[in-house]
């Protein structure tokens, strides 16, 4: 087996195991970061969304090897940061969450989004959000969360 | 405390947003052993032989032989096995459970066995009835033979999936010789009533826990009662903590869902008006009847649903068909028979080339008139005023003018509807008998005891607010935890729009009593238990009574754009109206709106389920499609405050309504916009080209 | 055993295929799906794998006077962002999957793939695309049309894998894009068309007429477009049945899970019909 070594959340981290690996198998069951979560298990979803390099990417078609030499960012990690509050206030302040499965990911996919394109319009924050399903709200609170985080977060994205 | 109805951040959210919440799949234990399902391949036969191989040390195969009770979970209608025992009756069904402690080999067990079947003669068309409903109010004989002109149409729905993003699942130990349960579940008294019957034990030897729950809008109903009482038989055989969860394909294989209907409706026409309708629904049951027979009553009292008819003959049957049975949705079979109303009245009106609007609001249900069961509105009815406020909002008769034109592809559609809340007819009273503790500690923290899930739709929040407003306390001294059955007593299944208006009802009742008799750092505990207001009468041989204590009302106008080329629809707009009697959070209120709006105007156009052979063609998130944020149009919603006496501050039912007007509005659109009529939903591209080739009108 | 690798140099990545026992995998975004097992266990592949994805050798888009040229192991985001990205195909990769899948998908791995309904074979065939498959042996050069020959089927040896795909440019006077999906976004395509042409003082000088999904591979018929070119646009629309009837031939789409053919086919000759019209 060749040695995977990745930065995740900042930390290095050096793993011994089959690169084929789904990436959100070795977060949730080697690292015990359940953040993550599993919802469709072929891409589809975004449930499982992680940041690689700062992209959002679904960590349940993502095999360990391409994880090889990058840096990883999970909810867990994020959730430590200043942009994370700002869109933790605005998914509050919207009513976005109902289930709750869809929005670790979703924030993922919001961070994404503002970290390449700070003031999106409605249908960029759209786009940014289409590959993350939620079943539960119509997206309607999420999307003015998102405006609302980058209107309230001048400066951090 | 502030007016209830002004938001306050959901009790929840920090811990989902945070992904610190913990579902059902997040949990484990050491020495934790995985459940995999051995299912039928075939949809009717018989089993002739089941082979399985050489077991290695700490493998079980665990099926029908090993439930030490009856063989079928306990629903309203109990057919539905466990596990098969020497027939299959739909391609999916549960045969056996290999456990064990690695996946691997788990998996290779299961590609190992063996199942020999001799083929049955299976049936996918709906012609085996198995429920039979029919009821009649006034004299429909005489008003036909007296009609000026009858009409007739048929309607046609399709399957529609929950497709909540959490898959079904539990997890379970052993402890003490108890089975406890951990599930994404709605009910977690079915499922430990359904776990007595099948293991034959003591109420007190199962403890069903709810964890908290990844969407579920009726899907985890009923179906989990099969998966918790397969994993109890496990669970009492091999004596080690046990994880079951499905997989996205499994899960949308074999789970429940909304009927496909077929639905003829004859109208009786005099002078203008439609004094009688006859209406038959058959919906298609899948293997099982489960929860079918109470859809098809659902389905089957909705059938005039925001109108009033004087005469009526409505019957429908729930036919067995050898699929995937199906089973609770959000809306409980009324967006079959709501979409085929709303329908029709534009048809015929269409038909009498009269206008539709007019030709609408001359039949619209008023205060005082009787309902499809002959009960009685008792309550006032704000549909005038919503529906004006709707038409002004949307802009909707200069667009449905402008629109005409069937060169501009565009087109407006509005539905009108109601949806009862509650059980129906003498359900509540009669079968569930609802149960509800506070409980006061000493530090004066009060806990809600319900057996009510929050599953997203802010049932936390809402029942907490309604005990902080009446105990007048803040809101962090009420707790409300996920429902243990060790706790809490039985308030009853999360559905049906019940949970705002009869457990928010009892908690108002308990907190107010609780407030007269509340003593200082003592511990006190405060029962309550539903009682159906006298005035509800309901005769459920004849279908005649009030069928619901109270009706939540609303109007959705939808605007499409379709693709002259593809036919591809594009929702532009959806505006809404909804009387949900007081709203308990506008936020949480506004959220099932967005929430149910899309579900429902997806179900119009979007959401495609077929089966071939009783194969489902669509199941995963690729081939099965639900709206993605780019899909969903903007929404303006406005609520009508219109109290009901006896729900908490007035509250009544909003979960379903919202959902039960989106396919008759993107229909009727749809239909404005290519200039011909449709009959069937969903109205696919693929749809819509069929029509233009073949209609007339 | 030959065991999985995940090789640091392009160099070495050529010498680990060329015993023919690896299979490569980009982004994985689509082996991964095909190839899943229970969730928690690795997936199942066929061979052992070798992961190219962090090749870093392979990620650029560079370009000479005449052709563009991109590594194959560019992302699609990066290539709907690049100055350089011929604009059809940033049309087309705009609409492709999701932002998550576009940052790990590539046009390599579309082409490897090989679905007849990959969105953005339609550009590459219609910007008469080539891939450059390289072994230790040496490259070979092949228009896309050479490349995939049936679905999931292309002429790559075992040894071999994409390097670069190389996009001539070329300018239009008209284009047209339309992908029709089961929703408006992250859709799998039931229907696609590319119509490219340029026409001058009325003459069509070029067209092109590309569909996805309603054959095993894309549809292009270069004879076909001959036919046109050269003549009059008030010409061809005088008659677009005859060149509909040509296309009648070739459009020979399937009853799925997604569509159905009565569907695809007319929609895929409405298309067809109606970029004509636009050139009017």
């Amino acid at each position: 087996m060749p040695t995977i070594n990745f930065t995740l959340n900042g930390k290095p981290v050096s793993l011994n195991t089959d690169p084929t690996r789904r990436f959100l198998d070795v977060l949730r069951e080697e690292l015990t970061l359940t953040g993550p979560k599993e919802g469709c298990g072929e891409g589809e979803c975004g449930a499982c969304a992680v940041l690689i390099d700062g992209h959002i990417t679904n960590s349940c078609i993502l095999p360990l090897g391409n994880v090889s030499g990058r840096e990883v960012m999970t909810i867990e990690g994020y959730r430590e940061t200043k942009r994370y509050r700002v869109l933790e206030e605005a998914y509050i302040a919207e009513g976005a969450v109902q289930c709750g499965i869809c929005i670790p990911g979703m924030i993922i996919a919001s961070e994404s989004l503002l970290a390449h394109n700070p003031h999106p319009t409605d249908d960029d924050i759209r786009i940014g959000l289409s590959g993350n399903l939620c079943r539960c709200t119509g997206y309607n609170m999420i999307v003015r969360a998102v405006k609302r985080a980058a209107t309230r977060g001048k400066g951090l994205w | 405390m502030p007016d209830i109805h002004q938001s306050v951040p959901k009790i929840d959210a920090k811990e989902k947003i945070s992904g610190r919440m913990t579902y059902v799949a997040d949990m484990r234990y050491d020495d934790m052993l995985y459940a995999k399902t051995v299912r039928s391949s075939q949809a009717h036969a018989r089993i002739r032989s089941v082979r399985v191989p050489t077991l290695p040390e700490g493998y079980h195969v665990v099926d029908h032989r090993d439930i030490p009770g009856k063989n079928v979970v306990k629903m309203i209608f109990d057919d539905w096995p466990v596990f098969a025992s020497d027939t299959v009756h739909h391609v999916g069904e549960p045969i056996m459970l290999v456990v064990g402690p690695d996946k691997r080999i788990v998996q290779t067990l299961v590609d190992a066995i063996v199942i020999d079947y001799e083929p049955l003669n299976p049936t996918f068309s709906m012609t085996d009835s198995v429920v039979n409903y029919h009821y009649d109010k006034g004299d429909p004989a005489s008003a036909f033979k007296a009609a000026d002109t009858t009409v007739a149409y048929d309607y046609e729905t399709g399957y529609q999936e929950q497709a909540y993003i959490e898959p079904q699942g539990f997890i379970g130990t052993y402890d003490d010789e108890r089975i406890h349960l951990i599930g994404s579940i709605q009910a977690p008294y079915y499922v430990k009533n359904a776990v007595i019957d099948t293991m034959a034990c003591d109420p007190d030897a199962i403890r069903v826990v709810q964890a908290t729950v990844g969407g579920a809008f009726g899907g985890k109903e009923e179906f989990p009662s099969l998966m918790g009482c397969q994993l109890a038989v496990a669970l009492n055989k091999i004596k080690r903590p046990i994880k079951l969860i499905y997989e996205r394909e499994e899960d949308m294989d074999v789970t429940t869902k909304r009927h496909p209907s077929k639905t003829r409706i004859e109208g009786a026409i005099k002078e203008g008006r439609i004094t009688a309708l006859r209406i038959h629904i058959g919906i298609d049951g899948g293997a099982f009847i489960g929860l079918s027979g109470v859809v098809l009553s659902r389905a089957i009292i909705a059938a005039t649903s925001a109108y009033t008819v004087d005469n009526l003959d409505v019957s429908g049957d729930v036919y067995k068909t050898n699929t995937v049975p199906n089973g609770a949705f959000r809306g409980f079979g009324a967006p079959q028979m709501i979409y085929a109303v709303e329908m029709f009245f534009h048809h015929v009106a269409k038909h009498l080339n009269v206008d539709v609007h007019d030709f609408r609001l001359k039949h619209l249900a008023k205060q005082g008139n009787h309902t499809s069961t002959s009960g009685l509105f008792r309550d006032p009815i704000l549909m005038p005023e919503m529906i004006e406020r709707a038409c002004a909002m949307s802009d909707y008769h200069t667009k449905r003018k402008a629109y005409a034109n069937p060169e501009v592809y565009k087109g407006i559609g509005m539905s009108w509807f109601l949806h009862g809340c509650g059980f129906t007819g003498s359900g509540e009273a009669e079968h569930i008998k609802a149960k509800i503790k506070l409980e006061k500690l000493p530090d004066g923290l009060v806990y809600l005891r319900v057996a009510a899930v929050d599953m997203g739709q802010g049932a936390k929040t809402t029942l907490m607010k309604v005990a902080a407003k009446t105990l007048d306390l803040p809101l962090e001294r009420i707790r409300y935890e996920n429902p243990d059955t060790d706790l809490v007593p039985d308030s009853g299944p999360t559905v049906a729009s019940r949970t705002a208006m009869v457990v928010g009802g009892l908690v108002a009742r308990a907190a107010t009593k609780l407030k007269k008799t509340w003593i200082d750092d003592e511990h006190q505990v405060i029962h309550e238990q539903y009682v159906q207001p006298d005035y509800v009468r309901w005769n459920q041989d004849t279908f005649t009574g009030d069928a619901y204590p109270a009706y939540s009302w609303g109007v959705n106008v939808v605007e499409v754009e379709v693709d002259k080329t593809t036919l591809e629809v594009e929702v532009k707009h959806i505006w809404s109206t909804y009387d949900v009697g007081q709203s308990l959070d506008d936020n949480i209120v506004l959220g099932q709106a967005d929430g149910g709006t899309a579900q429902g105007v997806a179900y119009g156009y979007l959401e495609v389920m077929r089966h071939r052979e009783g194969k489902l063609l669509h199941k995963n998130m690729t081939d099965y499609v639900i709206p993605t944020a780019v899909d969903m149009a903007k929404t303006t919603t406005e609520l009508y405050n219109n109290p009901f006496a006896l729900g908490p501050y007035g509250a009544k039912g909003a979960g379903e309504l919202t959902l039960v007007g989106g396919a008759p509005a993107v229909a009727l659109a749809i239909e404005m916009a290519i200039g011909k009529r449709v009959h069937a939903i969903p109205a696919t591209p693929e749809y819509l080209m069929e029509v233009l080739h073949h209609a007339n009108d | 055993m030959v065991s999985h690798v995940i090789p640091k140099t392009y160099a070495e990545a050529l010498t680990v295929l060329k015993a023919g026992n690896h299979r490569v995998i980009a982004g994985g975004t689509d082996m991964m799906v095909r190839h899943r097992a229970w969730a928690g266990l690795p997936p199942l592949f066929d061979k052992p794998v070798l992961f190219a994805f962090t090749l870093s050798e392979l990620k650029y888009v560079k370009e000479d006077e005449q052709v563009i040229c991109i590594g194959a192991m560019t992302d699609l985001e990066t290539l709907l962002h690049h100055e350089r990205t011929p604009a059809l195909l940033r049309q087309v990769i705009a609409i492709m999957a999701s932002p998550a899948i576009r940052y790990v998908s590539t046009l390599a791995g579309n082409i490897v793939n090989a679905s007849p309904a990959a969105d953005s074979l339609l550009a590459l065939y219609a910007l008469d695309a080539q891939v450059v498959l390289e072994s230790t042996s040496g490259k070979r050069i092949l228009s896309i049309e050479k490349t995939i020959v049936g679905p999931g089927k292309t002429v790559l040896h075992d040894d071999e894998m994409v390097a670069e795909i190389r996009i001539p440019k070329t300018r239009f006077t008209h284009t047209m894009f339309r992908k029709v999906g089961g929703r408006r976004a992250d859709a799998i395509t039931k229907i696609g068309f590319v119509g490219c042409a340029t026409v001058n003082e009325g003459i069509i000088r070029d067209l092109r007429l590309v569909f996805n999904a309603v054959a095993p591979v894309v549809v292009r018929e270069k004879s076909v477009e001959a036919l046109h070119v050269g003549h009059s646009v008030k010409n061809v629309l005088s008659d677009t049945d005859t060149l509909m009837h040509h296309y009648s031939e070739h459009i020979k789409p399937i009853d799925d899970q997604r569509s159905n053919q009565h569907y695809r086919k007319e929609a895929a000759l409405r298309l067809a019909r109606h970029f004509l019209d636009t050139l009017a």
